[in-house]
């Protein structure tokens, strides 16, 4: 008996090492992905402060302070840096029939946009070849206001035809795609009458969806900002390209500079502006009154197509960087960019958050200081001195831009590498 | 747009039309020609008398950059003026006040516009493809070399889609695979290597089509590169090489036997070949292809360009002849090869920018035998870029996702193509909005 003890006790032993192993497995890889000791903006959970963010598969396992990194795959040290949900464009041209368009990949994830949607580039005609080629092949995540014209966006004469606009069928294409649409666009129609926005409404009407508006001032012929954002646009519905003079008349041409009246009650009725920056309609005249007043954009976008890319350079982190300029706090221009446009879409808290659990989207940022100028839509500059710019980028749980290879291992410690996870 | 030409120009042309009568009816008048020419006279003295404004003959003048320009020899401080298309003059001190627009770039680096030898820019086709303007412009490349994503079949379509409507000049290497890059099934064609298809079509388009590229060929023989050749000879143009080493079919053999003299081997410092001992020395045969007049392109892409590699092939003396992207969909987003990135990551393996710039401007030029490119001599397609050389931490990402850390990078901050600045991320060339007068209607 006595020669016997040491084996059973060691067999006890065993056991109790048995029970605990799984525990030691499982803690080894809680995490693929540790950020550790970034400044955390998410305005939707209300963190803004150092924390760390843990990524387990494609979602968000963890945000907190001080997370173990035994526990992570991978750990990426964010000392210095921004971490925030990925961006949600609103207004973005990935799929331009007569192609000014932009690849969503090369365009988007680099500049921390995770989920963008095309605003108004295809209609009910051509919304499967869209899916097909451009949505289905990316990885970023595009989503979309299909255009209330069924071809879409192909040029003046066939945004004008008014027999190529129909409720019904748009509705059709909505009720396909219901994940996939989000929302009605109407664009580029300058004829007097209201038929466009009437149209769209009614697709809006028929699917419980908002319509998103580009559409020119005509008030001596009877089509007044007034009557736009009071009477047609309902609570919820977007007015885009909104510090654009062309558009929208925010501000009076007369009465000195000062916001309409009107402005102030579309904004109580719910009516929302985006910002949708492009090659015109974003000019700092308009930005700079109209933010002196304290009449924010409601959300921030980029309106980025081939022209738009290399004039002024709109990404989401360079308009951010821009409202910055007039004021805005960082983590206010961080709300308008992540999860006020994904309520706007009915997308949150699906998407726009690093909530436990969601997709694991992410941006991180860098906050530069310096001397630095930024372009509005007419190439007229405002200098300043701070710049946002995007380094990282996570899209369901996978790294897919990394600009200083801050998750990468040094090439002279990785032995004979091929391809590094 | 018609109403609106009329009314600009309508009456003024009435006006010279009256005049010319009157005129012509005064001058038979003796006392009326003493006249005028007495009012003529005092009009002359008036206007010598006033300070005239110096003639805006430039319309673009980069004033005292650091002008690296290896085709014409040119190092150093250098004003450079632009009128219409082509470059005008490059000397010091040329007066600010002869210039309609003056950008002072003496903070930058400022070279000829890059040649990019290896891209794909075939943005309609097939979908690892890139648009032109979007990444070559952006990158001071002002001539992209698209390598063989479309074969003759496709080329036309390519023309008519993308070359034709970029601002940035895309030239070609046509794919001897008749249909083009579009995945191994077609690319491991036999049939689909059409030599008299691709002659043709580059004797078509001579001014675009620059050469002949083979490439992702994986059956065990030499047809792909004997076909390729074959079209390169009779079409007189230069071949781009893309190669997998195969048991039958080494890589000693492909530079040494099957390329010419001028033919360009590209994606050189990738994993697939063993130019390096075991002691990091480059292998004989490798001094012996150069020697014999062999190209070596980087072609960076998403899975050719490895600094285990590199490094010590360019310690050891073996630096490229040219230096190129591959930028497509893939290599653009963890590896980062686009044409500044690249430069920056040789920069940081040892390279001066002076050979940086050699092996972007003048050695593309000469190796697709477009000598007119890639210089700022006078009279020449004003193709101009400019680079912000920055000092501080970065890293870069090379092909395998392994991390070089340097400290310096280049950044490219004006493009100028063909005399338009189509690039000013710094809005060096930019108005104050302050300063711009009544822009909107809300000033």
């Amino acid at each position: 008996m006595n020669d016997r003890a040491p084996v059973v006790l060691g067999v006890i032993a065993l056991c109790f090492l048995w029970a605990l192993a799984p525990v030691n497995a499982a803690f080894a890889q809680i995490y693929d992905l540790l950020l550790k000791d970034a400044h955390v903006i998410d305005p939707a959970n209300e963190i803004d402060g150092l924390r760390d963010v843990a990524v387990k598969g494609n979602r968000i396992a963890r945000v907190a302070a001080n997370l173990d990194p035994a526990g992570a795959t991978k750990t990426v040290d964010l000392k210095g840096l921004y971490v925030t949900p990925g961006f949600v464009d609103l207004h973005a041209h990935p799929y331009l029939c007569n192609s000014g368009s932009l690849f969503p990949d090369d365009t988007w994830l680099t500049t921390g946009t995770t989920t963008i949607v095309a605003c108004g580039d295809a209609g009910w005609r051509n919304f499967d070849d869209f899916k097909k080629t451009i949505i289905d092949r990316s990885s970023t995540r595009v989503l979309a206001f299909i255009n209330i014209v069924g071809r879409g966006i192909a040029g003046g004469k066939a945004e004008h035809d008014i027999s190529d606009m129909e409720p019904k069928k748009t509705a059709a294409k909505i009720n396909e795609y219901p994940d996939l649409i989000v929302g009605i666009k109407t664009a580029h129609y300058s004829n007097p009458d209201w038929i466009a926005i009437d149209r769209s409404i009614e697709a809006g009407r028929l699917t419980n969806r908002p319509i998103i508006v580009d559409s020119g001032i005509l008030t001596n012929i009877g089509r007044s900002t007034r009557d736009k954002v009071l009477d047609k646009l309902r609570p919820g519905d977007m007015h885009t390209h909104f510090y654009n003079d062309r558009q929208v008349e925010i501000i009076s041409r007369f009465g000195g500079g000062k916001v309409h009246e009107y402005m102030w009650e579309a904004r109580r009725r719910g009516v929302l502006f985006d910002m949708g920056h492009g090659a015109g309609s974003f000019l700092w005249p308009v930005a700079t009154k109209a933010m002196e007043q304290g009449y924010p954009p409601d959300t921030i976008s980029t309106d980025l197509h081939q022209k738009s890319v290399r004039a002024s350079q709109p990404d989401m982190p360079n308009c951010i960087s821009k409202m910055m300029r007039l004021g805005m706090p960082l983590r206010e221009a961080i709300r308008r960019s992540t999860v006020i446009p994904a309520e706007s879409i009915d997308k949150f808290p699906e998407i726009g958050t690093l909530g436990e659990g969601k997709i694991a989207d992410i941006a991180v940022l860098a906050v530069e200081r310096g001397i630095f100028s930024f372009k509005d839509a007419w190439g007229k500059k405002l200098m300043a001195d701070r710049r946002a710019h995007a380094v990282l980028t996570v899209r369901n749980g996978e790294i897919v831009f990394d600009e200083d290879g801050l998750a990468f291992p040094l090439w002279s410690e990785a032995g004979d590498y091929d391809k590094i996870p | 747009m018609k109403t609106a030409w009329r009314f600009r120009y309508g009456p003024r042309q009435v006006t010279m039309t009256r005049f010319r009568e009157r005129s012509a009816f005064d001058f038979r008048n003796t006392r009326a020609r003493h006249a005028s020419c007495a009012v003529l006279a005092l009009l002359a003295v008036c206007l010598a008398a006033l300070p005239l404004p110096a003639q805006q003959i430039i319309d673009v003048l980069l004033k005292n950059g650091h002008v690296i320009d290896p085709h014409n020899e040119r190092n150093g401080r250098f004003d450079i003026a632009i009128v219409g298309e082509k470059i005008f003059r490059v000397e010091q001190g040329i007066p600010a006040s002869h210039a309609k627009k003056v950008v002072d770039v003496s903070e930058f680096y400022v070279t000829p516009g890059l040649i990019d030898l290896h891209t794909h820019f075939d943005a309609q086709g097939a979908w690892l493809n890139l648009q032109p303007d979007h990444h070559a412009l952006t990158n001071g490349v002002t001539t992209a070399v698209d390598a063989g994503s479309s074969g003759w079949k496709g080329f036309e379509t390519f023309k008519e889609t993308t070359i034709d409507k970029a601002k940035t000049r895309v030239l070609a290497l046509l794919n001897i695979v008749a249909a083009g890059m579009y995945g191994p099934e077609i690319e491991n064609d036999k049939d689909e290597l059409d030599v008299e298809g691709a002659v043709k079509m580059v004797s078509k388009y001579p001014e675009i089509i620059v050469g002949i590229k083979t490439a992702h060929y994986e059956p065990p023989d030499w047809e792909a590169v004997d076909r390729a050749v074959e079209a390169a000879e009779q079409s007189n143009t230069v071949l781009m090489v893309d190669f997998r080493p195969k048991p039958d079919r080494d890589y000693p053999e492909l530079i040494l036997e099957y390329m010419r003299p001028g033919d360009l081997h590209t994606h050189m410092y990738s994993r697939n070949f063993s130019w390096l001992d075991e002691n990091k020395k480059v292998k004989s045969y490798m001094w012996a292809a150069r020697k014999r007049g062999v190209l070596f392109d980087v072609g960076h892409g998403n899975g050719s360009f490895y600094f285990r590699i590199a490094v010590p092939a360019i310690k050891a003396g073996f630096l490229p002849d040219t230096i190129s992207t591959d930028i497509h969909k893939r290599s653009i987003m963890l590896p980062r090869a686009n044409m500044a990135t690249t430069m920056s990551k040789f920069l940081n393996m040892g390279l001066t920018i002076e050979q940086i710039v050699e092996r972007t401007t003048v050695n593309p030029a000469k190796s697709i035998r477009r000598t007119e490119l890639g210089t700022l001599s006078e009279g020449a397609e004003a193709d101009i870029a400019v680079f912000r050389l920055k000092r501080g931490k970065f890293g870069f990402l090379d092909s395998g996702r392994a991390k070089m850390v340097g400290d310096k990078k280049l950044f490219c901050v004006l493009t100028v193509r063909k005399g338009e600045i189509v690039w000013d991320t710094e809005g060096l060339a930019a108005t104050e909005f302050t300063q711009a007068g009544p822009y909107t209607n809300f000033r």
